[in-house]
């Protein structure tokens, strides 16, 4: 069994930065997967991240990505190009995390030989809860790289029987309190 | 003439702090600290169900969730006036105590030891004489010359590598840099360790809550985690013996390692409790509940005013009024519309971007005050005011340190050397020995109270048509962290947070007041300016995250530091 971390990173609340936690989310309400693989919304983890990356044979994350290209493209990175563009290459907001737990991982002797970086050129970082055109446009194309993925660590995936609903709570004008505590006796007194 | 050196961006983690000293005689003689950029979070919450804010506002920041969902349920609850079931208040201390646990383990280790230690000078340590000094100064049973041989080798593989990796950023060899080669590889291999017990804080974080990061157990009036000792699914007996395991284990590294490291660390650099200590006027807020109001609390709450120690007014309780009322927000020096300091709750947010000016505005971050005063915030705060109050917990905690540093360093410490560099972290370390007894106490006083047959978690809200206001408080790894709400009709009408960065990041106010980085910079001796190590020391023994104090990010900003010398 090989032990797979499947991880969205980036703010919910700062528009297009939401899209690596979308992407978790998604992938979780479509498929299930061979026991080992975890599908975990990271936030935006510092440090924290080498817990995530650490003892796993392989880790896929999505990411907002800040590259020359346009909103919606879909950009790739592998390990050693993570570890090595540091000073260089203008890739992620929370690449300074990213980096520094890679290669904190790496000394330690816990790094996964194979890391993959979706990444997702944003249109916008402005506060707000949701994504852009383009980079709503560009989520099932995000999806297809993180299967194929998958598919080349040879980890297996099937769709849900019943595809559950998205749990994108943070989209949501209306409440969403109701998800984490079902009790509707909390009363309104007017 | 003086030298103008900026430091851009200063934190290791998230976060986008500019520091820009000016440098005469290899001192400094002025500082600015300022927050690079801008994003209004707090303004998503407005129209929204007060319920649902501890779900964004855990997503401030991705270092201290944990703590922002903390204070905002504890401020729908102060503006309800609702209590909380004592197992409730229980989990949520322990959640708060092994977060905290975490967090200074970190800060420790991996983002400020290497300010101190030089990771280059490890290749040249004995192993066997590190082993016997660790052995001399602490019973921690991974002090073998294996451990350090082990460690020591990692280091020199990275270095014959010529990839620094991690360590491409030190100022390896600064003559600021004074540690044997085997304290220097002593520190290094707890480096190691530290990530080893962090991780078991976080568990005990992630048993409690649910899930870490991102805890999914609060809600408005207690937790929702089930209690059933006989249920596989509930809070179990198991449950609670995993806690209590990982607690042991983080307990021995806390007294045995992190203290005794801090205390070696700091009796080999004396000076450094002469340098950095700037703002001298502390505010701290109880926390850690004992019972269902609120009344009273394992951590004490008050502040110092100009360093006087024997004048401390307490703060009995998180909802004290003079704590409500001395809190406003100057926005003289930072990009915002506005004149004279706000209250939070009557709080405004509104950006006015004119571009770094050393003489007018120059940060996103505003200027807290309190009383009109900066004031310090973080553990040295918070053991200050315990200490002056005779807390026998603080007092019993910060006897034990001072006395292992003069053991160690042949110094005489006394409580007004606290006011520094070191101070700092002597204190992040007296707290983190604190709540290592009381992580203890209060899984023990959870137990006890199940035991007892009280299986209550919760109390309903009950939301009146007009207008309430409440401040949810939580002392937090980085010091007092305030949540500010303003309900109407059950919706949120406005919403601020103040947080502990903050208050120490703040620029000047419209009397020209440093804030608390800025003025614990002054006069600190630069041995190379182009180099300035000295500068990170003290800006980093404050612990900043800027994520949360200017909700921010830089989609660009990707270096550790620039530093640029004008």
């Amino acid at each position: 069994m090989k032990k797979i971390l499947i991880g969205g990173i980036g703010n919910v609340l700062l528009g297009d930065d939401g899209v690596g936690p979308y992407v978790a989310r998604l992938l979780d309400a479509r498929y299930e997967f061979d026991e080992g693989v975890e599908v975990i919304d990271l936030g935006t983890p510092a440090l924290d991240l080498i817990d995530q990356l650490s003892g796993r044979d392989g880790v896929i994350l999505i990411d907002s990505v800040n590259a020359e290209a346009d909103p919606g493209t879909v950009i790739l990175y592998r390990k050693a190009d993570i570890m090595r563009q540091r000073p260089a290459v203008r890739m992620d907001p929370h690449a300074p995390a990213l980096v520094d737990a890679l290669l904190s991982a790496e000394l330690f002797g816990v790094a996964p030989v194979d890391v993959l970086l979706v990444g997702i050129k944003a249109e916008s970082f402005e506060p707000g809860c949701r994504l852009s055109e383009p980079v709503t446009a560009a989520l099932d194309g995000a999806i297809g790289e993180v299967l194929r993925e998958l598919d080349r660590l040879g980890v297996d995936y099937w769709p849900r029987e019943c595809a559950g609903e998205i749990d994108v709570w943070w989209t949501n004008e209306g409440k969403v309190a109701g998800r984490v505590f079902e009790d509707e006796s909390i009363s309104l007194r007017r | 003439m003086a030298n103008r050196i900026t430091i851009d961006p200063i934190t290791r983690i998230e976060g986008h702090l500019r520091i820009d000293v000016e440098v005469d005689n290899n001192a400094v003689s002025n500082a600015w600290a300022s927050c690079t950029m801008w994003r209004g979070i707090e303004k998503i919450l407005r129209g929204r169900d007060p319920r649902d804010a501890w779900l964004f506002t855990q997503r401030f920041c991705g270092v201290c969730t944990t703590v922002h969902a903390m204070a905002s349920v504890r401020a729908v609850e102060d503006a309800l006036q609702l209590e909380v079931p004592l197992n409730a208040q229980y989990i949520r201390n322990l959640i708060l105590i092994a977060h905290a646990l975490h967090d200074h383990i970190v800060h420790f280790y991996q983002l400020s030891a290497l300010d101190w230690v030089d990771i280059m000078q490890i290749p040249k340590a004995d192993p066997a004489a590190t082993s016997r000094l660790a052995e001399s100064l602490s019973p921690w049973t991974r002090n073998s010359r294996n451990e350090f041989k082990a460690a020591q080798d990692r280091v020199n593989a990275v270095a014959a590598s010529g990839q620094l990796g991690i360590f491409m950023n030190g100022y390896w060899g600064h003559p600021a840099m004074r540690l044997s080669p085997e304290v220097n590889l002593l520190a290094f291999s707890h480096y190691v360790q530290a990530l080893e017990y962090q991780r078991k804080a976080l568990q005990v974080v992630g048993i409690l809550g649910s899930k870490t990061p991102h805890i999914q157990n609060l809600t408005v009036g207690g937790v929702a985690n089930a209690i059933d000792l006989d249920s596989q699914s509930a809070l179990n007996m198991d449950r609670l013996e995993m806690i209590r395991v990982l607690l042991e284990d983080v307990v021995r590294f806390i007294n045995e390692v992190y203290l005794v490291d801090v205390c070696a660390v700091a009796a080999m650099y004396p000076e450094w409790f002469k340098i950095g200590s700037g703002v001298r006027n502390y505010l701290a807020v109880p926390d850690l509940p004992l019972d269902t109001q609120g009344s009273a609390y394992d951590l004490p709450g008050g502040m110092i005013m100009n360093g006087n120690i024997a004048g401390v007014h307490p703060f009995k309780t998180a909802s004290d009024k003079d704590f409500r009322q001395g809190v406003s927000e100057d926005v003289a020096h930072a990009y915002y519309q506005g004149g004279k300091p706000l209250h939070p709750w009557m709080g405004e947010t509104e950006p006015e971007f004119t571009g770094w000016n050393a003489e007018q505005k120059y940060s996103w971050v505003k200027a807290p005050r309190f009383n009109g005063q900066p004031m310090q915030v973080g553990p040295l705060a918070q053991v200050l005011v315990g200490y002056a109050q005779g807390h026998p917990l603080t007092v019993k905690h910060a006897t034990l340190a001072i006395g292992k540093i003069e053991a160690v360093g042949g110094i005489h410490v006394t409580p007004d050397m606290l006011h520094s560099t070191l101070g700092r972290h002597a204190a992040r370390a007296i707290r983190a020995s604190m709540l290592a007894e009381l992580a203890q106490k209060h899984l023990q006083l959870l137990t006890d109270n199940i035991a007892k047959g009280d299986l209550s978690v919760c109390n309903s809200p009950v939301f009146p048509s007009h207008e309430v206001e409440g401040v949810g408080t939580h002392e937090a790894p980085r010091g007092t962290l305030s949540h500010w709400i303003v309900i109407e009709d059950a919706k949120i009408k406005n919403y601020q947070a103040v947080v502990p960065s903050t208050w120490n990041a703040s620029p000047r106010d419209a009397s020209g007041a440093h804030g608390p980085y800025e003025a614990s910079l002054l006069h600190t001796p630069l041995a190379r300016p182009d180099e300035p190590l000295e500068v990170l020391r003290t800006v980093h023994s404050f612990d900043p995250c800027m994520a949360c104090a200017c909700h921010t990010f830089d989609p660009s900003g990707r270096q550790i530091a620039k530093v640029k010398v004008l």
